[in-house]
């Protein structure tokens, strides 16, 4: 006999209010000694109208973990809900409650954006009286009104990011997955669509957007979840993050022959922490007023300094104290996990 | 039941839509789609519609006295046997067209996007496969009413002419399945048109262009092996002999077989991708 009354246990009570919860979410690909663990345990407590922000590299789970919680990949171990629904059991009732823009604006381009607005209310469910208001509204919220008769295979890659926008949105969702929704996208586009998303969590729309852009997640999202190797290795809101690592990090280039003297004289001043190619990275507990020591020290041991940069903590370091690399630059050459089959 | 009082209904804001998924408004909506996807790719529909015509057209100038050749059916004119083996060939070259159009879902994310969506996932296929028998209807219309001005005469009558458009409808069911289930399996266009090929090759080791009795060898044996040359045949009693039972069996039955036997497999394949996702 199992206990009807009452649950304490949040994560099967839906008035306990996370729009997406996952518990020791995996995802395992292969098996054996080849087994790669894309997803490695995840755990999200995501709150009703929040802007959680995925942060990680390429092939770091981001993808994976999204698509097993828009039911588009089965988990391997652990379980999540989705406004309210499991994943794998009630995964059409997940489906219904969802708006889902995935990697890489994958839209037909031989359709019309009213076209695809138009399959997309069929899709759902949409009441046929309300297909055509329901389709212009969305059009002219992102934009695209002027567009609207043209095939997608015409527009711009902000264009389709716009359209994608607005095609997961046609049944007006309570929670809203978009996975790298600015990747690609030119820094005006960029901006305007991070306008959109603040506009719709500004009218009660739970948001989860993964992005390997720093700047994204520290302007848009009100807390992260950064991951690595199919882990989160470290979680809150961004500036208290940053408040945690602390320190600014003082960036010095120099010869390569001069790295090991260089160390030596940086291990003084503070902590040594990983940074760019050609540089050495050394955390300032005393602050930026400690520079001009780190310079005079450098250059009575004769280490010729080519350049000096201070950076106030980032989300960055946040990341590369939580992993031991840098997620800026890292992403192009990084070795990448499948992301999905 | 342990979860009745626990599982409060879920959280929805009061301005949401009532939403009423419809399998067949979704279904009819996805055959729309297919045929939208090939009225505006017309550089890959035209070769399926102008090949067939230019083979029948070579071949009536090329072989009008070949009907005298012993084994040879009694034919007022090649064109008149010609035209089933046109109609095969059209809806084979037709049937590709819907199945890239699929794997090119699956390559370039469209697929998941359907499938995050509450759709009916076998919606997706045969949405697909209904724009295509369309496709393949409109066809065998199409070479019939062309070929009349040029004294194709269709002794089944108008029954048979109807006979005919529903065999066409039901081997671009048929093929389409068939390369749909490839599409599936492989999520690739590049692979789908890798295969035509082979039903190119299928098609001429067939009764398609010459009879059977005419032929010899190891070509006469692959040709006594191959559906198509029975698919192919029935179509043709209809035009050259008139309305038959036995015709019609081989018209119509062959191509249903062949369908119901594809959209399984199609089925299959799809059941088996969204399991192992």
């Amino acid at each position: 006999m199992m206990t009807t009354v009452s649950n304490p246990d949040p994560y099967h009570s839906i008035e306990g209010g996370y729009p997406i919860v996952a518990r020791g979410l995996e995802r395992h690909f292969g098996s054996g000694d080849d087994v790669v663990k894309a997803v490695d345990g995840v755990d999200l407590h995501i709150e009703p109208g929040e802007i959680f922000g995925f942060l990680g590299p390429n092939g770091a789970g981001k993808s994976t973990t999204v698509r097993m919680l828009t039911t588009l990949l089965r988990p391997t171990g652990g379980s999540a809900r989705v406004a309210g629904f499991d994943v794998v059991e009630e995964s059409d009732d997940v489906r219904r409650n969802i708006g889902v823009a995935l990697q890489d604006a994958a839209i037909d381009p031989l359709m019309t954006g009213a076209e695809l607005l138009h399959l997309q209310a069929v899709l759902y469910g949409l009441p046929k009286s309300q297909h055509r208001t329901r389709a212009q509204e969305l059009l002219e919220r992102v934009g695209l009104t002027a567009a609207a008769d043209r095939r997608v295979g015409t527009y711009s890659g902000g264009m389709r990011r716009r359209l994608d926008l607005a095609l997961s949105l046609i049944h007006e969702p309570s929670v809203l997955f978009l996975d790298e929704p600015t990747t690609g996208l030119d820094p005006m586009s960029r901006i305007s669509l991070w306008e959109e998303i603040r506009r719709l969590n500004n009218d009660g729309t739970t948001v989860l957007l993964t992005t390997q852009y720093l700047e994204e997640a520290d302007q848009l999202a009100e807390r992260i979840a950064i991951i690595d190797n199919g882990k989160i290795v470290r979680r809150g809101r961004p500036a208290e993050l940053k408040a945690e690592v602390g320190s600014p990090t003082l960036f010095v280039a120099v010869p390569a022959e001069m790295h090991d003297a260089a160390s030596a004289v940086l291990v003084h001043f503070g902590e040594l922490r990983p940074s760019p190619e050609g540089t050495l990275g050394v955390g300032l507990p005393d602050g930026p007023g400690a520079v001009s020591g780190v310079v005079r020290r450098l250059d009575e041991a004769g280490v010729h300094v080519r350049n000096l940069e201070l950076h106030e903590p980032s989300l960055d370091d946040v990341f590369a104290e939580a992993t031991g690399h840098r997620l800026e630059g890292a992403s192009d050459g990084a070795e990448n996990e499948p992301v999905s089959p | 039941m342990t979860t009745t009082l626990v599982t409060d209904p879920p959280r929805v804001p009061p301005d949401r839509p009532v939403l009423h998924t419809s399998n067949i408004a979704q279904t009819w909506a996805m055959s729309k789609r297919a045929i939208l996807a090939m009225w505006r790719q017309p550089s890959l529909v035209i070769p399926s519609m102008v090949f067939p015509l230019f083979f029948i057209a070579l071949g009536t100038s090329a072989f009008s006295r070949a009907i005298n050749v012993p084994g040879f059916p009694e034919v007022d004119s090649y064109l008149d046997f010609a035209l089933a083996g046109a109609v095969v060939q059209g809806v084979l070259f037709g049937s590709v067209t819907g199945a890239t159009a699929l794997a090119t879902d699956v390559e370039n994310g469209f697929f998941d996007r359907l499938l995050a969506s509450p759709s009916t996932r076998p919606g997706i296929i045969v949405g697909r496969l209904a724009g295509g028998m369309a496709y393949g209807a409109f066809q065998t219309a199409f070479f019939m009413v062309v070929l009349l001005p040029f004294g194709l005469e269709i002794k089944g009558g108008p029954v048979g002419a109807v006979a005919l458009v529903a065999s066409g409808t039901l081997l671009a069911l048929a093929v389409g399945a068939i390369m749909s289930t490839m599409a599936i399996r492989t999520g690739s266009s590049e692979a789908v048109q890798g295969a035509f090929p082979l039903l190119f090759i299928a098609l001429f080791f067939s009764s398609a262009f010459f009879p059977r009795s005419t032929m010899s060898g190891f070509y006469a044996t692959l040709a006594d092996y191959n559906p198509i040359s029975y698919l192919v045949e029935g179509m043709r009693d209809l035009v050259i002999g008139g309305l038959t039972w036995w015709a019609l069996s081989r018209a119509i039955l062959l191509p249903a077989l062949l369908a119901v036997g594809g959209v399984a497999l199609a089925l299959r394949s799809l059941n088996k991708r969204l399991a192992a996702s």
